[in-house]
């Protein structure tokens, strides 16, 4: 099954193209995304945590699309990076790892939505469940973004 | 283009101490905004440096050795004009919030500017010498070949080289550093595109330490990256997009920073962009883009790894 995925004609030319429009331009893509996504989080994370706390939590609701543009453009491109090499990728326990870390990082995401929305138009109250929500969404993402860096030395 | 430093550096220091003599807080001001200008034109200088180096390699008459120790001492040059830049942007985002530094700040400044520009002054010097090989006749006799082990840059080199942890764990951190610095940079441009309009300026700007601090961590490691393998920069072409780029993003996070007009009417002023503050947003978020993309396309459109 891996193999007749990477034997495809996408995964060859995603390996093979010389075209800075195949790898280099897909590689490059999950970086942006990466950045949209998590860096957008963290905004929301810090809040959370105090930073500007008179801010109501409702103006923070761009966030959440914001990471939703992250994390389709980083679901489409990583299942790209997949299949250019899935056999090797299909197998490896650190991508495991890192696959394992950035579903736990979008799981802290769903809590802090319901958070944020139930909070209505003012809501600026923070509860300990929230900060603590906020500190693992801060350290699972960069275990995941740290976990994926590394798959570069580990896997490949 | 190589003057600018010390050039530069010298002017904002006449801005600083004439400040003080005058007691004139608007000159200290722009001491500082010239000061944290300067920190950043350091970058390309300082690259510009590296690669001249490469080039003069070739030239029989120049010494390595000389090439080596300027290179050195403007590594030096080039950390302490950092260090001050940041010192002088803390001391300007305060002066935004609090109409004043806190107190020390733009005398530490001040004095680390004097202490870069002494080491800087020695770079120049240094420099000076490999391009007028005849004023440093009188020593040639000490410029004997030495160990290469007493040169700072060429231990960073052999750490980056043979080091199987550290480049990785730069690496993760640079990334960790480019999301937390886009993130607060995304938040604070679509603030000023209209996103959060509810929220009054000042707390967005709230934020901008924690963007400093990202850019700060990829600064040290990005350094790294390039003291430690030059070569792979040197010749690509994506690196200079790069530094211009983040020469871009530097001046623009000044503007974020000292940006007057959403202050005027106090912390609760609902500050509303004409279209070239959001033309300024725009071209804040383009260069961050360029900067990720240049960063990441090095080994594709140049000849990195």
């Amino acid at each position: 099954m891996l193999e007749s995925i990477e034997t495809s004609q996408l995964a060859l030319w995603l390996r093979e193209s010389p075209s800075v429009w195949a790898f280099p331009t897909v590689l490059t893509l999950h970086t942006i995304g990466l950045a949209v996504l998590i860096g957008a989080s963290w905004v929301l994370d810090l809040r959370l945590l105090g930073v500007g706390r008179h801010v109501p939590l409702s103006a923070f609701r761009w966030v959440f699309p914001a990471v939703a543009v992250g994390l389709v453009i980083n679901l489409v491109t990583g299942v790209l990076l997949f299949i250019k090499n899935a056999t090797v990728w299909g197998v490896a326990l650190p991508f495991f790892v890192k696959m394992a870390l950035v579903v736990a990082s979008v799981a802290t995401l769903l809590p802090i939505r319901a958070i944020v929305l139930r909070g209505g138009e003012e809501g600026r109250d923070v509860g300990s469940n929230a900060r603590l929500l906020a500190v693992a969404s801060i350290l699972t993402w960069s275990a995941a973004v740290t976990a994926g860096r590394l798959l570069a030395y580990l896997v490949v | 283009m190589n003057h600018v430093p010390t050039v530069g550096s010298v002017v904002a220091l006449a801005l600083l101490i004439l400040g003080y003599a005058r007691r004139n807080q608007h000159l200290k001001h722009v001491g500082l905004e010239l000061l944290f200008v300067i920190a950043v034109l350091t970058l390309p200088v300082y690259v510009s440096g590296v690669a001249a180096h490469r080039e003069l390699r070739a030239v029989k008459e120049v010494s390595d050795d000389a090439i080596r120790i300027h290179q050195d001492v403007a590594l030096f040059g080039f950390a302490w004009m950092e260090f001050a830049g940041f010192i002088a942007w803390v001391a300007l985002w305060q002066w935004r919030r609090r109409g004043a530094a806190a107190r020390g700040l733009v005398p530490v400044a001040t004095a680390l500017l004097i202490v870069s520009l002494a080491v800087m002054g020695r770079a120049a010097n240094l420099g000076g010498e490999i391009r007028h090989p005849e004023i440093r006749a009188a020593d040639a006799a000490a410029s004997t070949p030495g160990d290469p082990k007493r040169f700072v840059q060429y231990s960073i080199n052999q750490t980056a080289v043979y080091s199987r942890w550290i480049w990785p764990a730069a690496e993760a951190v640079h990334f960790l550093g480019l999301s937390l610095s886009f993130g607060v940079l995304l938040a604070v441009n679509l603030r000023i595109l209209g996103v959060m309009k509810q929220v009054p300026f000042a707390d967005v700007h709230r934020l901008l330490p924690w963007g400093m601090l990202g850019f700060g961590a990829n600064l040290v490691t990005g350094m790294f990256f390039f003291v430690g393998q030059p070569a792979q920069y040197v010749e690509s072409n994506p690196f200079y997009w790069k530094v211009i780029f983040l020469v871009i993003a530097g001046a623009n996070f000044l503007y974020l920073t000292v940006f007057g007009k959403a202050w005027r009417d106090g912390d609760h002023d609902r500050f509303t962009a004409n279209v070239g503050d959001k033309a300024m947003a725009l071209l804040s978020l383009t260069a961050w883009l360029g900067v990720l993309y240049a960063g990441r396309m090095l080994p594709f459109l140049g000849r990195s790894f």
